[in-house]
């Protein structure tokens, strides 16, 4: 079985910043990690290598720092990684973001299963696992947290709803969207890491002339969106406590309601 | 053609597991004061203990910095388990890993890799401690092997040992010239323990005496070949004294974290104290400090990498590291106030563990008395 897995590499702090000024994150001092639910993904496919045997290949479109994101993924596991990296894919939305990864999977040439996590921590749209497969025309399933089996052409999962699960079988090759599930992500042994530092290494960088995409279909060129303004949200809601009887309380409760044209 | 760096690359995942794994229970861990067992089994799975020794030979095939980053970063999260880091890594194997026979590798060094066998460094005895010179366990030639008798203190990790590394005295006419370490499985007859010493800090570190009494031990248990013991002795002592610096530079980013955060967050006439100057004075003498120990901790690492004499630039970056971890905690204690006198809280911890890095590589006196010496007093 071959499978692929799609990566990000975010802050790897909640509490990002921004400045007031730009508008753009303040990346010093905060340490690139991968984002959660793509670990989650890498530590379901490494799991699967394990129990019904799989190449692993990852695959991360980034900066060349994104290089820590793979040579991670080689540490937990995986047998080999690609960065896309190229000044022509810079200020992708999801569109143009997946149509890359997608033309670098077509180039990678064989997959049974793609795994993506759910949605990154810094842009949270949770769109570019589901775009990857309407550019493979692939079937897909989201937000899964268990893969029962993969046999005779078939995956079947477990997938999370607000308040319970789906199961649901579904013919390969197929993409699927990872959430975190039972099993934690491993840590990588330090002699792996120290393996995905060397030269030899298992990691190969691709510009956008290797997956055959012109700079007008990817980056900025190739995407339908703009982000037109970054703000970090103020917080000036305060609350406020209604005291006397339970009649006092209600009546003054409707009250401001009414003047805040709530009801 | 782009590679990962490994230093930064091995950091972030350590910090990963520090973040993860161990911050959130170490408050409990130290309270609880057991030996960290399962940490231990996650961090053997890791192949950190190995990060010193050649992947061809059991080990993960890292150097000293690395090691040391590894230290590092595991303190910034409890410096007792990185203390026990160290010792399993460091100076409870070492000498088995490069004096040790054969079937010893595989009887005792690998399982110690794995996390299965822990062991020890003995060279403190109750009447000796700085002066190493004193120590009286004496290993007496016989047929076929040796004799041990004597007691050792302060022996870190000592309950939970499975072997140990026990400096002993040859030839006492010969003071430090007739030292050699000696290997002494736990299980052998006439070796026994003392009860658990209650300590300070480093809480989850079990420490204790170990008494030998007519031990004998085979000919292949002399790690150390006549002759050798002091040499071994100041090559390995270099190198834990780069090792103590790296623990309290985990240390002092632990304090000067918590003190930023704190000091960002505590109101005091209607602005956070971060705003006082004094304040402000603790957190930026914390950050030069800390950014001055770095540089000579790594600088002393870098030099033992290239195989290079150390000596006195990794006790002069234990003695400004562990002094730097002792000003750090004490003031973060201070920023804390009322709530760094609180044991929920993590200021006192800090303040109680730093105490630890004051002893362990030597004294701060002695080092200062081999400082002095090298530049010419
Ligand atoms: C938590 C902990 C863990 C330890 N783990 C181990 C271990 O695993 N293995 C091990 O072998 N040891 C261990 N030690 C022992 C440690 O190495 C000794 O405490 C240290 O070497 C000092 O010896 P001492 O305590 O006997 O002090 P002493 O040597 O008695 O010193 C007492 C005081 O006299 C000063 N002094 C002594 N000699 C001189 C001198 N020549 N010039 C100036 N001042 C001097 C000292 O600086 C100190 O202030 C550990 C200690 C601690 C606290």
């Amino acid at each position: 079985m071959n499978i692929v897995v799609l990566i990000k590499q975010v802050p790897g702090n909640s509490d990002v910043k921004l400045d007031p000024k730009t508008g753009n994150l303040i990346r010093e001092g905060i340490d690139a990690i991968i984002n959660p639910d793509d670990l989650q993904a890498l530590e379901t496919a490494i799991t699967l290598k394990e129990t019904l045997g799989a190449k692993v290949t990852v695959l991360t479109m980034g900066p060349p720092q994104a290089i820590d994101a793979l040579s991670e993924a080689i540490g937990m596991g995986a047998d080999g990684a690609i960065l896309l990296s190229d000044r022509a894919f810079a200020g992708a939305d999801t569109w143009a973001t997946s149509f890359t990864l997608g033309k670098a999977i077509q180039r990678i040439g064989k997959f049974d299963l793609i795994l993506a996590g759910r949605q990154a921590i810094d842009g949270d749209t949770a769109q570019v696992g589901p775009q990857v497969a309407e550019c493979l025309d692939l079937p897909q399933v989201t937000y899964v947290f268990d893969i029962e089996t993969v046999e005779n052409g078939y995956v079947r999962v477990k997938r999370r709803l607000e308040d319970g699960y789906e199961r649901i079988q579904c013919s390969l090759p197929a993409l699927l969207t990872i959430i975190g599930g039972p099993v934690k992500p491993r840590y990588p042994e330090v002699a792996s890491l120290l393996s995905a530092c060397h030269a030899k290494a298992p990691i190969q960088v691709w510009n956008a002339a290797d997956i055959g995409v012109t700079t007008a279909d990817v980056g900025m060129s190739g995407s339908f969106t703009q982000v037109v303004k970054t703000f970090a949200p103020k917080f000036e809601r305060h609350g406020e406590l209604l005291e006397g009887s339970a009649v006092e309380v209600v009546h003054n409760l409707i009250e401001r309601l009414k003047q805040n044209k709530l009801i | 053609m782009i590679r990962s760096n490994p230093e930064e690359l091995i950091r972030k995942n350590i910090a990963r597991f520090v973040d993860n794994e161990i911050i959130p229970i170490a408050q409990e861990l130290d309270n609880k004061g057991e030996f960290p067992r399962d940490i231990f089994k996650k961090l053997s799975k890791m192949g950190i203990f190995g990060i010193r020794y050649p992947r061809h030979r059991g080990g993960s095939g890292g150097n000293t910095t690395l090691f040391c980053i590894i230290c590092e970063e595991i303190s910034r999260g409890l410096l007792s388990v990185a203390s026990i880091v160290a010792m399993q890594s460091l100076m409870g194997t070492n000498f088995l890993f490069h004096y040790g026979t054969g079937e010893m590798f595989e009887e005792f060094f690998l399982p110690a890799m794995r996390g299965e066998k822990i062991g020890c460094f003995c060279m403190t005895e109750p009447d000796a401690g700085s002066d190493l010179g004193a120590i009286t366990t004496r290993a007496t030639e016989v047929d076929d092997g040796y004799l041990i008798n004597g007691m050792k203190t302060w022996v870190t990790d000592g309950p939970e040992a499975s072997f140990y590394t026990v400096m002993c005295q040859t030839d006492p006419s010969k003071r430090l010239r007739g030292i050699g370490y000696f290997f002494i499985p736990r299980n052998l007859p006439g070796v026994s323990l003392s009860s658990r010493f209650q300590c300070l800090g480093t809480r989850t570190t079990p420490i204790c005496e170990v008494a030998f009494k007519d031990v004998f031990i085979p000919k292949e248990y002399r790690l150390t070949p006549e002759g050798e013991g002091l040499n071994a002795f100041l090559k390995i002592i270099a190198e834990i004294r780069a090792m103590t610096a790296a623990l309290a530079l985990g240390l002092q980013r632990a304090a000067m974290a918590d003190s930023i955060k704190y000091a960002n967050e505590r109101m005091a006439s209607g602005k956070p104290i971060g705003k006082f100057q004094l304040v402000q004075s603790k957190i930026a003498n914390m950050a030069t400090n800390l950014e001055a120990s770095k540089l000579m901790t790594y600088r002393a690492t870098a030099m033992i990498d290239e195989g290079k004499e150390a000596l006195k630039e990794a006790t002069m970056a234990k003695y400004f590291a562990t002094e730097s971890a002792c000003s750090a905690s004490d003031e973060c204690t201070r920023i804390f106030a009322g709530y760094g006198y609180s044991m929920e809280y993590t200021a006192q911890r800090y303040f109680r563990d730093a105490r630890f890095l004051l002893n362990g590589g030597g004294t701060h006196e002695v080092l200062q008395c081999n400082i002095a010496r090298w530049v010419g007093i």
